[in-house]
């Protein structure tokens, strides 16, 4: 039951870069932004090719990931933002898609639906500090151990968080916030709302790809079923329960929304009912929120 | 041995169906401005009534087919009423999560009702290829080929020459001349909706008899009938209806053909159609036929 | 100091602008007048860059306009005032004049929100809203304000931000009499800071007030261009704003 607890904790801190990433995007800037799953994806799929195929070490893998999740956003980011938000929303619908076809079918790279097991959990190289004094022995922390785990993908979830509280806490986040209300008069006050939005966009990307990173280190395998479109549902659910934009309230609605699907648990239902219901009940959950609270959500956007 | 006019046909019946899938979604978007997610599970979720009632309950063949279309359009009325209307005064964001809620929910009740696993309909001898010159069709090829140009025929006819279609282009054209026509745009606007959904639950039955039904089956079409809307112009709906059978060529021909003895896996044909949608985005935002585009 | 050279633009397969030819001193304040339709607002949008135009050329201080984006125009000093109030009603009066200060400092600035800098604006800021008497709201949401706040906020705002050409789109528009006479004040407080400022209004006794020339606009073509006294007198004006007398 402990290694339950433990289980929940791990997914907590990876959800919670990811959602507070997509929060800066989706949340404050108010881009529907359908590859953030996607993103995700790369960042599992980089690491995981690049520590089983090559064995690269922990720090390389999870630079790489995000590296690689960013510069593709930045991409896809160039060609759809200059145009308005609808296809935006398309771009990054088709992305995702263009990269689920991917981890599919280029099985040289991916192996398919079969997924890549076998990913090793990271190992770091320390010093040993209780001899601090004269610090010449190294020792080898190894986070096979959840417990050991869990404290390290805590560790990246605080910074990930500090970085994202320092952005919202910034002028650009004001710049953001206003081009998502009225684009025109953010342009007017010499807010260039292409590379504010883009720049939303690939941070968002860069982040979601360490999650993708930690996910694949923490299960030690994926498979291309772990990056559908309910995935990316159950982030943006999170952002909505939270309230967009607040960073205190995404927060606390990742941790509720990831122990939400336990209370399932006592009604003992098989498990190929238990998944579908899982992705019903964090629909319904968004639809009744974004119901409830339609006024509040998002600004109204301004036209001239 | 010569393919290609075997590739063109089945060209023919992949654009036919994409066209009956994008219909509805244009018009609404034309009328609304919105992006319905849900459209292709509306059509999944026609295919899986028809299937309840034909296969599961024994109801003869046109019965289902009422029985179904009933159904999808008590279910449209509703979709609009619940997931659309209420949000088409705030920000479009609403709509696009509302509508992707929708989808999921129906594709988690669906694999929860029918299981995920695929299932298929017996269409007996309608599935039988016959031989026309050098090219094999089955009848229900020919029926979806036919069935989508008298339909596009009939909204053609219904959009130019009707008083109901001069008034959605006035409304499409989001003209204040639209909105002071003194009539009820609700009303319009609920039966594009239905009507839209009727002729996605109709290709969803299509679907079922010539490949099979699967609770997945409705994303893929929707992300279909996005590419061929922006291959043809956000909201023009003769632009989308020749991107949805320029689409169905080029996916046919893009796996079909081989390029000096390297031909693309048959897995890649649905990625084409998003690869399309980005270098569209690139080269020519405003679609193929459009004139304009809104620029953010 | 803005110079409009046959400006010609086509909406929706319709012809709005026919032609426009402006010529803008510095520190002069225009009125333009003209019935709905005639165009007044598009010319503002093409002046903002939210609209290409097709033909003819923008210059500014020298520098062609015609091909820059919106704002890099802004950058260049031209500030607008919406006609539909273009404060950012989801954020505070404070960050409202915060965003307007924030647009020109060094990256550092921008993403370090505890840098001196920032400090520096948010004083700054509490002054220019004390300026319009707005201080003591200055961390409510602005949609709390009346239209005639909301007005006054964003001429303060678009003076913050440093603007040398004022757009002013009928700064009257949904606001009490009492505000009207104060929106008069501060305009003729720009016009005192040597500011060049283009009003769009209605209210023809409004502008007659301050203006130093008004241009009257009629179906996308500028038909007088006067002080505001050869305006009022003279008979066209009254044929373009009720029809030719028969």
């Amino acid at each position: 039951m402990n290694e339950y607890y433990l289980h929940l904790a791990i997914m907590s801190c990876i959800y919670l870069i990811s959602a507070q990433a997509l929060n800066l995007n989706f949340g404050l800037g108010g881009l529907f932004n359908l590859a953030h799953v996607a993103c995700y994806a790369i960042g599992a799929y980089t690491t995981a090719i690049l520590s089983v195929d090559y064995q690269y070490s922990f720090f390389i893998c999870i630079f790489a990931s995000a590296i690689l999740a960013s510069l593709l956003s930045l991409i896809l980011g160039a060609i759809s933002l200059r145009l308005s938000l609808d296809y935006f929303a398309i771009g990054t619908l088709s992305f995702s898609f263009i990269i689920s076809a991917l981890l599919i079918n280029w099985k040289e790279l991916t192996r398919g639906v079969l997924g890549i097991p076998g990913i090793p959990r990271p190992q770091i190289d320390s010093f040993n500090f209780t001899k601090f004094p004269n610090f010449q022995e190294l020792i080898t922390i190894d986070f096979s151990d959840n417990y050991n785990f869990l404290i390290l993908v805590f560790s990246f979830a605080v910074i990930t968080n500090l970085i994202l509280y320092f952005i919202f806490k910034a002028p650009y986040s004001r710049a953001l916030k206003a081009q998502s209300e009225f684009i025109h008069a953010s342009q007017t006050l010499a807010i260039n709302s292409t590379a504010v939005r883009l720049w939303s966009f690939t941070i968002a990307s860069f982040f979601a790809g360490i999650a993708g990173s930690f996910f694949a280190y923490y299960l030690n395998y994926i498979d291309p079923s772990s990056f559908s479109l309910q995935e990316m549902l159950f982030v943006f659910s999170i952002i909505i329960v939270g309230r967009p934009g607040s960073f205190w309230g995404v927060l606390f609605a990742t941790i509720f929304l990831v122990l939400l699907p336990e209370g399932l648990r006592f009604f003992d239902l098989p498990s190929s009912i238990l998944g579908p219901m899982r992705q019903f009940l964090y629909a319904f959950i968004l639809f009744t929120t974004v119901y409830i609270n339609k006024g509040i959500l998002f600004p109204t956007q301004r036209k001239i | 041995m010569d393919i290609l006019p075997q590739l063109l046909i089945n060209s023919m019946i992949t654009g036919s169906i994409y066209a009956l899938v994008c219909c509805g979604i244009s018009l609404v978007y034309g009328l609304l401005r919105i992006l319905n997610f849900a459209h292709g599970h509306i059509l999944m979720l026609g295919a899986y009534s028809y299937y309840l009632c034909n296969n599961t309950f024994g109801i003869n063949f046109y019965l289902s087919f009422l029985l179904s279309f009933i159904f999808i359009a008590i279910f449209a009325a509703f979709t609009f009423k619940v997931f659309i209307n209420p949000f088409l005064n705030f920000n479009p964001i609403l709509v696009f999560v509302t509508t992707l809620a929708l989808s999921i929910m129906l594709e988690s009740l669906v694999s929860i009702g029918f299981g995920v696993n695929v299932k298929s309909l017996d269409a007996g001898e309608l599935l039988n290829s016959v031989e026309i010159g050098s090219v094999y069709i089955t009848p229900i090829q020919m029926i979806i080929i036919a069935s989508a140009l008298l339909l596009l025929t009939l909204v053609a006819f219904v959009i130019h020459k009707t008083v109901t279609g001069r008034l959605i282009r006035a409304l499409s054209e989001n003209s204040p001349a639209g909105q002071s026509l003194g009539i009820n745009s609700h009303y319009v606007y609920y039966g594009v909706f239905i009507f839209g959904s009727l002729v996605a639950a109709f290709s969803g039955i299509m679907l079922a008899y010539e490949t099979n039904l699967q609770p997945l089956m409705g994303n893929s079409y929707t992300i279909k009938a996005f590419a061929a809307m922006i291959l043809g112009g956000l909201g023009n709906l003769w632009g989308t209806i020749i991107g949805a059978f320029l689409l169905g060529l080029v996916e046919n021909l893009s796996i079909g053909l081989d390029f000096g003895g390297y031909s693309l896996p048959a897995g890649y044909k649905d990625a084409f159609a998003f690869l399309i949608i980005l270098v569209i985005l690139i080269i020519r935002p405003q679609g193929l036929f459009g004139r304009t585009y809104r620029k953010a | 100091m803005l110079d409009i050279q046959g400006l010609h633009l086509t909406l929706n397969k319709l012809h709005i602008l026919k032609g426009i030819d402006i010529q803008i001193n510095s520190g002069e304040t225009v009125g333009i007048i003209g019935p709905n339709g005639s165009g007044k607002t598009t010319l503002f949008n093409s002046i903002s860059g939210f609209h290409q135009s097709n033909e003819g050329k923008l210059i500014l201080n020298g520098i062609d306009l015609t091909r820059l984006a919106p704002y890099h125009r802004a950058r260049l000093g031209i500030g607008r005032v919406f006609q539909n109030f273009g404060i950012f009603r989801e954020q505070s009066l404070l960050e409202n004049i915060l965003i307007a200060l924030e647009t020109k400092q060094s990256f550092w600035a921008t993403i370090w929100p505890w840098s001196r800098q920032n400090r520096i604006n948010k004083v700054r800021a509490l002054g220019f809203l004390r300026k319009v008497k707005l201080h003591e709201k200055a961390n409510e949401k602005a949609a709390s304000l009346s239209g005639g706040q909301m007005r006054l906020l964003e001429i303060i705002r678009t003076l913050a931000f440093g603007a040398e050409l004022f757009l002013l789109d009928e700064p009257t528009a949904g606001v009490s009499p009492k505000m009207k006479a104060e929106i008069s004040e501060i305009i003729k407080k720009l016009k005192k800071r040597q500011k060049t400022v283009l009003i769009i209004e209605h209210d023809i006794n409004f502008i007659y007030g301050f203006c130093d020339r008004v241009i009257v606009l009629d179906a996308g073509r500028v038909v007088m261009d006067d002080t505001p006294e050869n305006v009022r007198k003279n008979p066209r004006l009254q044929e373009i704003y009720f029809g030719t007398k028969d």
